[in-house]
């Protein structure tokens, strides 16, 4: 007892009380964040369906609600009681911890994207390169999965992935250092910033080579099509995941369209300016200052992932040999190339 | 490869010009018919479910002679007679290819293909068709002057073809 009043003074009190309160608002950003990550996955998969079907001059899901508008929620409730089935040979723990390595790394993302000016879970200063690191982490779901199911579909499913994944982030990294170059900065909020003052407003005008080699190399990335071998139907059934049913199935499922909206994010804050809008624009239509900055930031965010359906929708799945030869002999000497001019104009400029 | 090539290679101009193809899809009209909302329009003499044709007094006109069943392609139909009346007939749908050669053998307008597709079930029994069966459709599908104006609108029944042409030389003995 008298150890403990020793021990809390004013002073600790209040510290402890300002670092409950922190904790406490941390905590509520993560539920929010989370709450929303979780509600865009389900309504991402009926934007595509919906999306897709009507560049197919088709309807998509129109039964399930107005519009079909409950057929995420009924879809969620199917895969939570379908059957867990595992098959008999596979290599259990690995098994059963490889979809969460993916959804978790994933998700953990979501952690350092600024979706508005002081709404970051995480503002720390290595950002991008953390954003790198857990995207990497993420092939190990796919490749232990394909691994652990013991079916050649997902094995070889798998390895494309990896190899795919690999070779894509060394394009999509050099094309985000032009980026760093100009921001001067890691620090996702700071690029944002950089790219506030700057005189073009965002970064995807003077960073035009950077910009398309980052959309490939996002679209491969997350093995969407074009670049999707990893789970080629036709010839893989459904690549590194076939084994997987019920809730882990769901657990994949969640973990791509996560980490295709951090692409899409990811997009928005490098190249198209975050939560601001270019100068010019609010010179104009100074109205549009009203706005807070969480729409232009899920606006732009929804538009690359709008982009990414409709490359799905237009374009057939490269060849596995195009797609390395694309990856290693095209993207990454042009983002290299850009690289050096960048670096070559910020020393003399 | 020369210039031209190289630049609309490095500029994506084919892609984008499927990309331009699929946009522009994107706000045309959907083709889709929601099916049990909405019914595609059925085609005048739709080839559907079989039914037995009744005459003015409603009694069948089948005979039972037996031609549906000679020319039937996937040998679906079974009749069987006794003491001049028709015993059995019966249909195997789920044989039926809907050819309609019955309806066109058919020297009496007996054996119609209605409007009706729409009597799939769960069990084959319920879909085995008997004579009450056929003969109900009739009433169903075909009611009043559709079922009449059925035969001269799609067949002609051969059973026309019996008599004379006008302006013939005709047979002046007892008919």
């Amino acid at each position: 007892m008298n150890t403990l009043t020793n021990m809390i003074t004013p002073i600790t009190l209040d510290t402890l009380t300002k670092f409950g309160i922190n904790v406490g608002i941390i905590i509520i950003k993560i539920a929010v964040v989370l709450g929303i990550g979780l509600l865009h996955v389900a309504y991402a998969t009926y934007f595509e369906r919906k999306v897709i079907g009507h560049m197919q001059v088709r309807l998509g899901p129109m039964r399930v609600g107005p519009h079909g508008l409950l057929q995420p929620i009924a879809d969620g409730i199917k895969l939570f009681f379908k059957e867990d089935i595992i098959p008999a040979d596979a290599d259990k723990p690995v098994f059963y911890l490889a979809p969460v390595i993916f959804m978790a790394s994933a998700m953990v993302n979501l952690a350092v994207i600024p979706f508005a000016s002081n709404f970051v879970i995480a503002n720390i200063n290595i950002g991008l390169l953390f954003i790198f690191a857990i995207a990497g982490l993420g092939v190990y779901g796919v490749f232990m999965s394909g691994w652990a199911s013991n079916s050649k579909y997902a094995f070889i499913g798998g390895l494309r992935s990896s190899a795919q994944v690999l070779s894509y982030e060394i394009a999509m990294g050099l094309s985000l250092v032009g980026v760093m170059i100009m921001a001067g900065s890691l620090n996702l909020t700071d690029i944002v910033k950089a790219q506030g003052k700057s005189i073009y407003g965002m970064y995807a005008i003077p960073q035009i080579v950077a910009f398309v080699v980052f959309i490939i190399a996002a679209v491969a990335e997350t093995n969407r099509t074009p670049f999707d071998l990893p789970e080629a139907e036709s010839e893989l059934v459904a690549g590194y995941f076939v084994e997987y049913s019920g809730f882990r199935f769901a657990l994949f499922f969640l973990g791509e369209y996560i980490a295709m909206f951090i692409m899409a994010s990811l997009a928005a804050v490098c190249f198209l300016g975050g939560w601001t809008i270019p100068w010019y624009i609010t010179k104009v239509l100074p109205i549009l200052k009203l706005v807070p900055g969480v729409v232009w930031f899920l606006l732009k965010v929804y538009a690359f992932i709008f982009f990414y359906y409709w490359i799905r929708a237009t374009v057939p799945r490269y060849r596995y040999d195009q797609l390395m030869a694309i990856g290693w002999k095209i993207l990454i000497p042009v983002a290299l190339a850009n690289l050096v001019v960048t670096g070559l104009l910020k020393i003399l400029l | 490869m020369t210039a031209k090539e190289f630049l609309r290679k490095i500029l994506f101009i084919e892609i984008l010009k499927g990309m331009a193809l699929t946009l522009r899809r994107l706000f045309s009209h959907a083709v889709t018919i929601q099916y049990p909302k909405e019914r595609r329009p059925i085609a005048p003499g739709f080839r559907g479910q079989h039914a037995l044709a009744k005459d003015s007094e409603g009694k069948a006109k089948c005979v039972g002679c037996g031609l549906c069943a000679t020319i039937c392609p996937s040998q679906c139909i079974y009749i069987s007679r006794e003491k001049g009346q028709v015993t059995k007939y019966e249909i195997e749908v789920l044989r039926c290819i809907y050819c309609g050669f019955c309806v066109e053998a058919c020297p009496y307008g007996a054996i119609v293909l209605t409007e009706n597709y729409e009597y799939s079930d769960y069990s084959r029994d319920a879909i085995y068709m008997k004579r009450d069966k056929l003969l109900s459709n009739w009433d169903k599908y075909m009611p009043g002057k559709k079922g009449e104006e059925y035969f001269k609108k799609f067949w002609r029944p051969m059973s026309e073809d019996f008599g004379t042409p006008s302006g013939q030389a005709t047979f002046r003995g007892k008919r």
